[in-house]
């Protein structure tokens, strides 16, 4: 029972006092949070609050002032933005970077390079251990595309994808790397209500199949309050409130920030 | 499986023997050795794809890794007269291995600073790199300096070009085609991305730029057994341009395209011979021309056979 309660807590993500500014401006002041495992959380906030600078600082494409990040006891503070994937954290892109000029599958298979098994000699003498390995890759592929709805098109350049197929599939390849935590930048941002409605669906099903806590940054308030359990809010840099989706409904200070003094 | 690619092998080897006998029989020396120059012209255009159309690195110093492994093999063929070994078919060929090897080092030395920068500017340093390998020569006595080399065992022939094309196309054709391959195609798609999926973008750009100086170093080493004469001025700034037409004609990215690009470039001034001293003005109007038309390059991303594929199924 004990060791079952470390594993627990060794998955817990927590940021303490994250901070970086760009010249004079604080582009984020003294950020905290904590995720428990397999928790859905909901970051918040006006626009140019933050929230994409706070995932750029999670994913090491920029490198914080001051401040700890910690996933399952290792600091994750100076690394590499590969070797931050490797420690298990995955993200999308609020404006879509997929690889367009590859297939649909080929985008989901560039994730498992990772934990690729064979070397230069297996590719380029296309030893046993290369097709299998290959095809392992390409069978768990097909599976994960199978979850999202890509299947069919799993041949198509990434770039011909309608939009929300193009947001679903940057979720696709960011589940590939087999993330503990999953930060998704407005997944829904430009999708028609229909297409909000099944990524809702989507979002919890990965949740429970994948056992991945996920972070989301959305605009979407209906979105966020329907399937967050807990959200942050977020303005100017800095953290206003946090809570479960009643009592952020309710803060004065969130509804100040975002309607501005009454 | 295993046996039937041996025998693939074989087969490809007897064909390239039997040709290579026939050749040199049947054809005017001119039209062959033409033929072996578009060869020389297809290794080095296939190889810079792997790094400007495959991993996106605009490098402009590829004659320098040629110059690398034309006078790395030269050098043990010719100057360093080690054994007769090295006068014989089969020494020849690992002088221009070990030429290869050499470039891939050299690749490597130049592209590890280099490859931090991006576009413009990883073009013009790749271009200072190129020329400074070339001045090195120029200055080094001991394999001629501005004299040039001369003596060079004339070891390469249809056999042996061809043989090093069929290699650096199934190499080449095989790295792209497996996890590898596409690392670095994620890389020329979308650095950030890239990165957000566990590749170390820096370690696969190196790793186009070393297997791409590999192969270039081949095609020097074939070029200077070709001639059986290298100065530093076969390896000027203008080669190095000549095989990035042969990319851009032939499509970034695409390495049949590459092929393609390689035996045009190869080839066309030989044909506008008939034209005497235009031929270098109708030569670039034929590129001018092309690239108005087919801007993408004649095959553009795709393989050959992908289009014919898909023409076939419509």
């Amino acid at each position: 029972m004990s060791q079952e309660q470390v594993q627990v807590l060794g998955d817990d993500f927590k940021i303490d006092s994250l901070s970086i500014s760009f010249g004079g401006l604080k582009a984020v002041n003294s950020f905290n949070l904590h995720i428990k495992p397999m928790e859905l959380q909901g970051l918040i906030g006006p626009n140019g609050a933050g929230k994409t600078t706070v995932f750029n600082l999670i994913t090491g494409v920029y490198v914080p002032d001051s401040g700890t990040m910690v996933l399952n006891g290792n600091s994750l503070i100076g690394l590499n933005p590969h070797q931050i994937s490797k420690a298990g954290i995955a993200r999308t892109f609020q404006n879509i970077r997929l690889f367009g000029d590859l297939t649909v599958i080929e985008n989901v298979m560039v994730s498992y390079h990772m934990r690729i098994g064979y070397g230069y000699l297996d590719l380029f003498l296309r030893t046993p251990r290369y097709y299998q390995i290959e095809n392992q890759f390409r069978e768990n592929a097909t599976e994960l595309l199978k979850v999202m709805g890509l299947e069919q098109k799993r041949n198509d350049k990434a770039k011909s994808l309608a939009y929300g197929d193009q947001r679903r599939l940057e979720i696709a390849r960011a589940l590939a790397t087999e993330p503990k935590v999953l930060l998704l930048d407005e997944p829904a941002a430009g999708l028609n209500t229909q297409e909000k409605a099944a990524l809702m669906g989507t979002i919890a099903e990965i949740r429970n199949k994948f056992k991945t806590t996920i972070l989301l940054i959305e605009h979407d308030m209906k979105l966020v309050m329907g399937i967050c359990e807990k959200i942050t809010v977020l303005d100017h840099g800095e953290v206003i409130a946090v809570g479960t989706p009643r009592d952020i409904q309710d803060n004065p200070k969130v509804i100040e920030a975002y309607l501005g003094v009454g | 499986m295993k046996i039937f690619q041996v025998a693939i092998l074989l087969g490809v080897v007897a064909l390239l023997w039997g040709l290579n006998f026939f050749f040199e029989e049947n054809i005017n020396p001119y039209i062959l050795r033409v033929i072996i120059n578009c060869g020389i012209g297809m290794i080095l255009a296939m190889s810079l794809n792997l790094v400007n159309g495959c991993a996106g690195q605009f490098s402009l110093g590829h004659a320098g890794f040629m110059g690398v492994g034309a006078y790395m093999s030269a050098t043990i063929t010719t100057v360093l007269n080690l054994s007769p070994f090295f006068q014989t078919d089969l020494g020849v060929g690992c002088a221009i291995v070990t030429g290869g090897i050499a470039a891939a080092i050299a690749g490597y030395l130049v592209g590890l600073p280099s490859l931090r920068l991006k576009g413009d500017y990883l073009a013009i340093v790749t271009l200072g790199f190129g020329e400074i390998i070339r001045i090195c020569f120029l200055n080094i006595e001991s394999v001629g300096g501005a004299r040039g080399l001369s003596g060079i065992p004339p070891k390469s022939n249809f056999f042996w070009v061809y043989l090093w094309v069929v290699i650096t196309f199934v190499a080449l054709l095989r790295l792209l085609r497996s996890s590898y391959g596409r690392a670095i195609l994620s890389v020329r798609e979308n650095e950030i991305a890239a990165e957000s999926m566990g590749i170390d973008i820096s370690r696969y750009k190196i790793v186009a730029f070393v297997v791409s100086s590999f192969f270039a170093g081949i095609a020097g080493g074939l070029f200077a057994h070709l001639q059986s004469f290298i100065d530093p001025n076969s390896f000027v700034f203008n080669k190095s341009i000549e095989a990035v037409i042969m990319v851009v004609i032939g499509g970034m990215g695409s390495l049949s395209g590459a092929i393609f690009g390689g035996i045009i470039v190869s080839l066309l001034p030989e044909l506008l011979r008939v034209f005497e001293q235009y031929r270098m003005v109708i030569f670039p109007l034929i590129l001018i021309i092309l690239m108005l038309v087919r801007p993408m390059g004649l095959l553009g991303h795709k393989e050959i056979w992908e289009i014919f594929r898909k023409k076939a199924s419509s």
